[in-house]
């Protein structure tokens, strides 16, 4: 039977307390993975603790950087005016998450702690570097997001833990960054998907990063890559090089979506495509 | 050329608006008093022995009415062969078997009891295509046949073959020859409504069973046969069809899940309700048919075909439906598309242990016109021919009879071949640089009913009341595709009633004459023609009544108007002369005389008629019944000949698409679709058949594919199994119907309803072809195909 | 565990108890009896089960019950107040041969509203972004889309 018990807490405390003292329970936020995935019997949770009356979990804040609430909706980003003008990557890859009914309200937060390899928020963040503050009844950290995945459907969470905000630094005046995403048709999971984010000066790369999903256990940074271009001019020459670094980089697998010759094709020609598109 | 007041113009469905208000009740909504809801346990494994099955436990469960197995049910045949059982006994030959079903009170619980159920298997090895199933020494999927007899292969007892004309002598005139071999998965025909009935026993056990189907006569008779198998000699089904949420050739056959909620029905007393989750629809529903086509096709220098030899191949599943038959249908376009004159066509069925296949749209007509016009692509690059001027060189004519002897009454291919090119800017290259190439592909299909079964037949009762109302009671299936709209509309048109006049009455098998089903593009066809009929016995008896009313009402008419009209004077017209029946005529349920003056008092409203002779002494009241069938006849299929159809629908489609050459993807950027539809009937309905079979047609050629591995379903969801949204369909669609006005057809119109699916895939591959230089052979056409297609391309520059 | 929850549909204030596991389109179509609400996949693929949650297009089987409380839940029979006549949007539909099967109708109509209401001027890429989360399988989409854009200009004309 598909049977649970629903709590809605008003506080993160309770809610943290509920977690601790119900054995098998699991939170939910948006539940547009969560529910599908009880519904197929994936997992079958004695109890679901909902995250969504507590209210400061879904604020988005801009301070110079931005705070953003784990439960703001996919919708909340794409609809904040400013997140969309320091961050304009982060609205590109919302825009491609799901249907609209998805998005109003399936969660950022809810996206990265599926921790699918194919999470289409996790890679703009990844590009921005964005840092993940986690919660416990009794302690409190902040890491960087790289650290956050684990592996398929695996984060660093500790079972008693919860993320409640995602943290971006300032934009830098002369960051520019793209999303492309590769699916089925064209409102899909990712078979393969990749952020760029370039800081160009005097004509050379003074900054890169670079994450691909769905071509590793987890949403990757391609450090290799970024090592490549930075400090150099990218010339046609070393975008080859970086497209022929990020293919060995990554670990697809075959499955019903792709092969995985076809992911790493994806990404061998989104390097180059996504330079391109920032470079012009 | 007629002038007609309703056929032909924009008119709204009369069922629309309770769709609109989420009025309209589907399987899903319905519900009966104490009614139970049926689960059935499906078989762990491809191909074993069922050793044990044990229920206890689920009868133990809380709210279980029944459990059932073919231990403690009667056994219950079914099937196009009956090679199959509602409960399988002994033995499972592929995933979706039927092992056991539970009634329960409420779908949690009976889904909860089958999980409960535990059976015991000796695991058999399985054959998952035909080739390994075509093995010398491969095991058998079948012991015995239905009737027991022992077998010896895994080939189904059906005969599909055709020649015509000296195929060597073809091949010995052909200066340029192609050959090819293609191939089509399977596709499950995603009904947004999923599979599902209701079945309920009165005291005297007779049947009432809400089903979703398309054949409710063939399916009554199929459902007192198993009242028979269960012992209830002599009952009596009455299926009652509720709104249907798209069918696409499922309802097509009776299935298993419908005699399991017969048998939980009779077992427990009470309503059963079974309807199909989306995962179960993908993984217990029969997809269409794979097939596999091998096509040889020649002509002499002038272009003109000289042979065609073809050869299917079509992996069966482990039962046979209706479906098996499709190489019925792929007949027509094997002899008979283009004009071919030594013709060789040969089909082979072989069971497998994959899922059971059955009917889709089109039926077997796609999988052909793949192979066909494809390679017709082929021969015309070999011969050094333009693809269209070679279709135009080869172009079918009306009143010509085919190598299978199909009659051609009126052909528009000619015109649809004309209209593509001139709308597609055939001439004009696309832009080479951008990978841009253009494409297309013709069909022929039956657009005048289809005899594949005895009767080709139809019936239509109109029932006529105080109020001038129209009742109509038919036997076709309304399943989203417009039916009661071209029904309400050829009823008005052809009696003279206004179409808010016309109520069609839902289906219901103890009230509707019979109908062999809605299949084969035949509905329109086939209601329109007795709406034709029903409507001209109508109006001869209406007119025969009128001779002896029309004086007299008209009079008292004359006599209102003159009180209020003072001084007027009646125009010199003897109307008590001019009422002879053979001078009337009706519209809008105003009957009048043809060539009366045009006074308001000088008509006789068709109400006030019915009243009169109903409230008279010895009254009487109008009803009419009529029975069409088509001239057509029942083919050989063994010989491949006979004229399956009264008339043919033809149509080309044209389509220009861009490759991405580095990611595989293939872009629409617009189509043409012409289409000979006889007469167009309502406009907007029409359209809407045709866009949406395009968009089955983009679906088949680019997307879909029902993964199996060891005939397990991969994808039995919308997540992985991918149909065109709205995204997909981004392209401008240049619709074109070209107007031949068939004698046969009713008002002129031929049944079009498959047509717009059929030639899509290849038009698609042929611009594909175009733009890139690569031929693709099997569908669908995903990117991945693509690029290692033109891996392979290169490396041959190389 | 059964929870009494309060929550708007379609103008009016309901109650309903509820168990943790259900979902919105249970408690509308086996609770409520509004079964013009369809159920078409169980997961969020194809929008047959579209409802608008305080102004927003959600799949309403991915819906836990227990988050309507206190919120306004609006369905396909909420649009055509009063009863007997349909709103301009499903009229829309009707008049342009955007319904056929009609099974996915009511969460078509659905997104299309919440479209509407938010952007009553949309762009065809608008349109599309808007219903691609809505499967149709009888009509290729394009008469939905022309009603869509028809409703739009009809609804402009009138302010």
């Amino acid at each position: 039977m598909r049977r649970f018990d629903y709590l809605r807490p008003k506080s993160l405390k309770e809610a943290l307390q509920q977690k601790k003292t119900i054995a098998g329970a699991k939170f939910i936020s948006g539940g547009t993975d969560l529910l599908v995935q009880i519904k197929n019997r994936e997992l079958q949770p004695p109890t679901l603790i909902s995250l969504r009356s507590i209210p400061e979990l879904a604020t988005i804040e801009i301070n110079g950087g931005a705070r953003i609430g784990a439960l703001a909706t996919i919708s909340d980003i794409i609809q904040h005016n400013e997140l969309g003008l320091n961050y304009p990557v982060l609205v590109e890859a919302a825009r491609r998450l799901g249907s609209v009914q998805i998005r109003n309200v399936a969660t950022v937060g809810g996206n990265l702690c599926n921790c699918s390899p194919s999470a289409d928020m996790a890679l703009p963040l990844l590009v921005l570097e964005a840092k993940v503050r986690l919660r416990t009844a009794k302690a409190r950290r902040e890491i960087q997001i790289s650290e956050f995945f684990k592996g398929p459907g695996e984060s660093c969470l500790s079972s008693d833990e919860i993320l409640t905000d995602i943290i971006l630094d300032p934009p830098h005046q002369k960051a520019k960054a793209t999303f492309l995403k590769k699916g089925r048709v064209k409102m899909d999971l990712a078979i393969a998907s990749l952020a760029v984010l370039l800081e160009m000066e005097g004509g050379k790369c003074r900054k890169a990063r670079i994450a691909a999903g769905s071509v590793a256990p987890v949403p990757l940074r391609l450090y290799k890559v970024e090592a490549l271009l930075e400090g150099s001019t990218v010339t046609e020459k070393l975008a080859a090089e970086a497209q022929r670094l990020a293919t060995k980089i990554i670990s697809p697998i075959t499955d019903i979506r792709a092969t995985e010759e076809y992911r790493r094709q994806i990404v061998r020609v989104y390097v180059k495509r996504g330079l391109e598109k920032i470079l012009g | 050329m007629n002038n007609f007041r309703y056929i032909g113009k924009e008119t709204r469905r009369p069922d629309a608006p309770d769709k609109a208000a989420g009025k309209a009740h589907y399987i899903h909504d319905l519900r009966r008093p104490g009614m139970l809801y049926g689960k059935i346990k499906f078989s762990d494994h491809p191909h074993a022995r069922i050793k044990h099955i044990d229920t206890s436990k689920a009868e133990r469960l809380n709210g279980v009415r029944a459990v059932i197995t073919s231990n403690n049910s009667p056994e219950v045949r079914l099937g196009f062969l009956r090679d199959n059982l509602a409960l399988k006994k002994d033995k499972v030959r592929q995933y979706r078997d039927e092992i056991a079903a539970v009634a329960a009170i409420d779908p949690d619980i009976a889904e909860e009891a089958v999980e409960l159920i535990k059976v015991e298997y000796e695991p058999l090895p399985g054959l998952f295509s035909p080739r390994e199933a075509m093995k010398k020494g491969s095991p058998l999927i079948h012991e015995t046949d239905a009737q027991g007899r022992p077998r010896t292969d895994n080939l189904l007892p059906l005969r599909f073959h055709h020649e015509s004309g000296d195929l060597d002598a073809g091949k010995r005139a052909a200066k340029y020859v192609a050959e090819g071999e293609f191939s089509t998965p399977r596709v499950q025909q995603c009904c947004m409504g999923t599979a599902g009935c209701i079945a309920e026993f009165d005291m005297n056990n007779n049947l009432t069973i809400w089903a979703k189907t398309q054949i409710p006569f063939l399916a009554q008779r199929d459902f007192n046969r198993a009242l028979s198998d269960m012992g209830l000699h002599d009952k009596n089904t009455r299926i009652i069809v509720p709104t249907i949420g798209g069918a696409f050739g499922t309802g097509l056959d009776t299935h298993a899940y419908e005699y399991i909620a017969i048998l939980l029905a009779f077992q427990t007393g009470q309503p059963v309700k079974i309807v199909y989750t989306r995962d179960e629809e993908f993984a217990y529903l029969s997809p269409r048919q794979s097939s596999t086509t091998k096509i040889i096709q020649g002509c002499d220098q002038n272009g003109k075909l000289t042979f065609r030899q073809v050869e299917v191949t079509q992996d069966n599943g482990a039962y046979t439906s209706w479906g098996a038959t499709y190489p019925s249908v792929m007949m027509i376009p094997a002899t008979s598309l283009y004009r071919v004159s030594n013709v060789y066509f040969n089909a082979q069925l072989v069971y497998t242990n994959n899922t059971y296949c059955q009917a889709m749209r089109g039926y077997g007509n796609p999988e052909h016109t793949w192979a066909l016009e494809s390679n017709m692509d082929e021969l015309a690059g070999e011969a050094g021919i333009d693809p269209y001027e070679f279709r135009m060189i080869n172009c079918n004519r009306p009143k010509e009879t085919t190598p299978m002897g199909l009659k051609v009454s009126t052909c528009g291919l000619k015109e649809c071949l004309e209209t593509v090119a001139k709308k597609l800017d055939w001439k004009k290259k696309s832009k080479k640089g951008k990978c841009r190439g253009k494409g297309m592909a013709s069909l022929v299909h039956v657009g005048g009913g289809a005899r594949i079964y005895r009767s080709d037949a139809s019936g239509l009762i109109l029932k006529l009341d105080d109020f001038g109302n129209v009742n109509a009671f038919h036997g076709g299936v309304e399943m989203g595709q417009g039916l009661h709209s071209v029904l309400t509309l050829g009823i008005a048109e052809a009696l003279g009633v206004r179409p808010e006049k016309v109520f069609i009455n839902p289906l219901d098998t103890s009230t509707c004459p019979w109908d062999v089903g809605t299949h084969a593009s035949r509905g329109a066809f086939m209601a329109c023609n007795t709406a034709i009929l029903a409507a001209n016995k109508l109006r001869d008896k209406i007119f025969e009544l009128a001779e002896e009313l029309f004086p007299q009402e008209v009079e008292k008419n004359l006599e209102k108007f003159r009180k209020k009209n003072p001084g007027y004077k009646p125009p010199d017209f003897d109307f008590v002369k001019a009422a002879k029946r053979e001078r009337f005529d009706m519209q809008d349920g105003s009957i009048f005389i043809k060539d009366a003056p045009r006074e308001p008092w000088l008509s006789l409203d068709l109400g006030r008629l019915l009243r009169t002779i109903h409230f008279r002494t010895q009254g009487q009241m109008l009803t009419t019944e009529v029975f069409y069938d088509p001239p057509n006849e029942l083919p050989d299929f063994e010989k491949g000949f006979g004229n399956i159809s009264a008339t043919y629908a033809y149509g080309t489609q044209g389509v220009e698409v861009e490759v991405d050459t580095e990611t595989g993807e293939v872009r629409i950027m617009r189509m043409v679709a012409a289409h000979d539809v006889g007469k167009v009937l309502n406009p907007p309905a029409l359209k809407g058949q045709i866009y949406g079979a395009l968009a089955q047609g983009v679906g088949y050629a680019l997307y879909e594919e029902l993964l199996s591995q060891k005939g397990k379903i991969l994808n039995p969801n919308f997540r992985d199994y991918k149909i065109p949204t709205v995204q997909e369909m981004n392209f401008p669609v240049d619709l074109e119907f070209i107007e031949t006005n068939d004698s046969f057809g009713p008002f002129g119109a031929k049944g079009v309803a498959e047509p717009g699916l059929v030639p899509t895939a290849p038009a698609i591959a042929n611009a594909i072809y175009d733009a890139v230089g690569i031929r693709i052979r099997d569908l669908p056409i995903t990117p991945e195909k693509i690029l290692a297609a033109l891996k392979k391309l290169k490396a041959s520059k190389d | 565990m059964k929870t009494e929850i309060s929550f708007i549909l379609n103008g009016s204030e309901v109650k309903v108890t509820v168990d943790g596991h259900l979902r919105l389109i249970d408690v509308l179509r086996n609770t409520m009896g509004l079964t013009g609400t369809k159920e078409a996949c169980g997961e969020g693929e194809c929008g047959a089960c579209t409802v608008i949650v305080d102004g927003k297009a959600v799949n309403s089987c991915l819906y836990p019950a227990h988050e309507i409380e206190g919120k306004s839940v609006i369905t396909i029979e909420g649009l055509h107040v009063p009863k007997h006549k349909l709103s301009k949007i499903q009229q829309g539909f009707v008049d342009h041969g955007a319904i056929q099967c009609g099974f996915c109708t009511p969460g078509m109509i659905m997104s299309a509203k919440a479209l509407l209401d938010s952007n009553p001027n949309p762009s065809d890429k608008e349109i599309r972004e808007a219903l691609q989360g809505n499967l149709c399988r009888c009509t290729g989409y394009v008469q939905i889309v022309e009603a869509v854009k028809r409703v739009a200009r009809q609804m402009k004309g009138k302010q």
